[in-house]
């Protein structure tokens, strides 16, 4: 750029040794006299026609015109559009581009006045060009101070790119979602939580299980009642002991009583007041060996009472249930000795109470 | 195990009791079958929850508490099993997204395979329930087998119902007690569909013709409320209204031959309830081979195709 406007100025200066170009020029041009004349020397040598001169003294007034016209100019010119700007910029960039390139070759003879016209466009164009980005106020990009078209493509670029990867941390989130959504499907597909717990099928399932217990119980039944005949003789016979006994005692209440607490080896005719009720197979075998707070009875008549006195025992609490059990069971199938039962119970509750 | 016992010793510390399983029953004189349930391979968590289910179902004639590491493979079972006296292994596998089940039995014994089409585990069967109950004496005893609709003649039901029924111990009908039979498996065949039902049941025997409020009070050692009443036979003789389920104990009744429990005795009808427990599964029958995990293929479900579709799974 220095080199070029150094060129030119000798070009310009060259032809006029005169002071007028120099005194014309020397409000315009202060900074170009910075530069020294270094090709005066190899410009002197060539020294151009008058015509050529005339030529050249009017393409500077022409060029120094311009600029202040230009000036001017561009200044109404800024309102409009920045693309027209841009338009211009790029021409002039290009023209630029070209200026320079010819300006290299204008060093060479040949051509060198088509390098010179073209040259000195470029020149203006430059000129213009640097002059609006100077006056254009620069965003601050992080694409940093870049020619507009350039910058415009990289932004492009950037926020492409931005999108795209936007786009496939997306796609990228969706698939492993989906993904573990088809894991999770795969492994509980087998598992089947009931709603509804029971429905026809459970049902049915039920009442087969059902008949093959029952199968299996009967057949159970059977063939141990068969065997075991003597052990059913004695479940029986102990029921029928029970039922006379209470039959007795219905009759003869009090005085079966009392012929109980005096009769300590007799038996007596209701079951519970028997001193081998509940005590052949049953855990309270050998109760009185128990450790039950330190004392020990012996065999009394009734054990009742001794039930009431060692109440805090669990396995006494269960005998006095049983006795219950014996009560409630004569109840349901005996309906008619329901009197007799109401007695009983009367005296059984008084009694533990 | 910890190489420095770290915890205060607080008093005599007891050793455990290790009770002497026998491994011939008593009374039949027959061995009593054992059974290692384990896992081949990684299995996802309900799968997982479902291999305890069924250690708990085949109690007390397996290893609750079996320890199974990611490199045991199928030789190390083997070897344990001889001289523990282990005769039937129940494999889960995972292969293909789908539980499978392996019923073997050992050491040469054939293999069943099934595929758990859908299953249920007990903890989910507890929910759906108004009133689930899993007493602690249930797994003292080994359950009973119920097989139904196997009926016919076909080689591999055969096989399947011989191999269900030597998993559990045999009972003699003489001399049983009924109240050891607290459990019960049932294994139902539909022909149609080709699916075996596998359910898991409880028995609760319950007196016939005694009121509930009785019932209750005789079971549970609760005192009842008597305020209301005039008299205690109120108590006794007041007709409740029974509840849904009684038409159907009707046919469910028993002639007990012994005294179970508190309420039911001997010589009165007694109703069989069930209430359903432990884990439930939907199989169907895959696969069965003359060896253990290998051999010679006796049943294919679908033909020689699935021979090459379903390849071993590695030992793991």
């Amino acid at each position: 750029m220095a080199a070029v406007l150094q060129t030119f100025e000798a070009a310009a200066a060259a032809p006029t040794a005169g002071r007028k170009r120099k005194s014309n020029h020397s409000k315009a041009k202060k900074p170009s006299k910075k530069f020294k004349r270094t090709h005066m020397v190899a410009d002197k040598h060539r020294q151009p026609s008058n015509k050529m001169k005339k030529l050249f003294r009017k393409r500077a007034r022409e060029y120094h015109s311009d600029e202040e016209e230009g000036v001017d100019e561009e200044l109404p010119a800024d309102p409009s559009s920045d693309e027209e700007e841009n338009g211009e910029k790029d021409l002039y960039v290009g023209d630029y581009g070209g200026g320079d390139s010819e300006g290299d070759e204008e060093e060479h003879e040949e051509g060198g006045q088509h390098g010179i016209t073209r040259f000195l466009e470029g020149c203006r164009a430059f000129k213009v060009a640097f002059a609006k980005i100077m006056k254009k106020h620069l965003q601050d990009d992080p694409l940093g101070p870049v020619l507009s078209a350039h910058k415009k493509l990289v932004a492009e670029k950037l926020a492409d790119e931005d999108s795209e990867q936007k786009m496939k941390g997306e796609t990228k989130k969706l698939k492993q979602s989906v993904s573990i959504i088809i894991i999770i499907i795969i492994i509980f597909s087998g598992h089947v939580k009931p709603d509804t717990f029971l429905d026809a099928k459970e049902k049915l399932l039920i009442s087969i299980a059902t008949k093959g217990v029952v199968k299996l119980f009967n057949a159970v039944s059977k063939a141990q009642n068969s065997l075991n005949s003597s052990s059913s003789k004695d479940a029986k016979a102990l029921a029928k002991r029970r039922k006379q006994a209470f039959f007795s005692e219905l009759q003869k209440p009090t005085t079966q009583i009392s012929d109980s607490s005096k009769r300590n080896s007799n038996e007596p005719g209701w079951a519970p007041l028997r001193e081998s009720y509940m005590l052949t197979n049953t855990k309270l075998k050998d109760w009185d060996k128990m450790a039950v707070s330190g004392k020990r009875m012996n065999n009394s008549p009734t054990p009742f009472f001794i039930y009431f006195f060692y109440g805090l025992s669990k396995s006494f609490a269960s005998a006095s249930r049983r006795l219950l059990i014996d009560i409630f069971l004569f109840c349901t199938q005996e309906p008619s000795a329901e009197i007799g039962a109401e007695k009983v119970l009367s005296d059984s509750s008084s009694e533990e109470e | 195990m910890a190489r420095f016992n770290h915890k205060k010793r607080r008093g005599l510390v007891k050793p455990p009791v290790v009770k002497n399983q026998p491994t011939v029953d008593q009374i039949t004189g027959q061995k009593i079958p054992k059974s290692f349930v384990f896992s081949r391979g990684r299995l996802p968590g309900p799968v997982r929850q479902l291999e305890l289910d069924l250690r708990k179902l085949m109690l007390p004639h397996t290893a609750l508490k079996l320890k199974e590491k990611k490199r045991n493979k199928l030789k190390d079972f083997l070897n344990v099993a001889g001289p523990m006296g282990v005769t039937h292994f129940l494999m889960l596998s995972y292969p293909m997204s789908s539980p499978h089940l392996r019923v073997a039995r050992t050491p040469q014994g054939p293999t069943l395979t099934f595929e758990v089409q859908e299953y249920s585990l007990a903890a989910d069967i507890a929910r759906s329930q108004s009133r689930p109950s899993y007493p602690k004496e249930l797994c003292d005893n080994s359950p009973l087998i119920v097989l139904s609709g196997f009926g016919g003649g076909d080689q591999h039901l055969k096989l399947t119902t011989i191999m269900f029924q030597n998993i559990f111990p045999a009972i003699d009908i003489n001399t049983v007690k009924l109240s050891t039979c607290r459990r019960i498996v049932l294994l139902n065949y539909n022909s149609e569909t080709k699916l075996i039902d596998f359910r898991h049941y409880s028995i609760r025997l319950q007196p016939v013709g005694v009121t509930r409020r009785i019932r209750k009070f005789v079971q549970k050692h609760e005192i009842p409320d008597l305020r209301n009443l005039k008299d205690v036979s109120e108590f006794v003789t007041r007709v409740g209204y029974g509840s849904e389920s009684e038409a159907d104990e009707e046919s469910a009744t028993v002639d007990l031959a012994s005294d179970i429990g508190r309420v039911n005795r001997a010589s009165n009808k007694s109703a069989v309830r069930l209430q359903e427990i432990g884990p439930r599964m939907t199989l169907r029958l895959v696969k069965i081979e003359e060896g253990l995990c290998s051999g010679n293929v006796i049943f294919t479900e679908f033909g020689k195709e699935v021979e090459n579709a379903h390849p071993e799974t590695q030992e793991e």
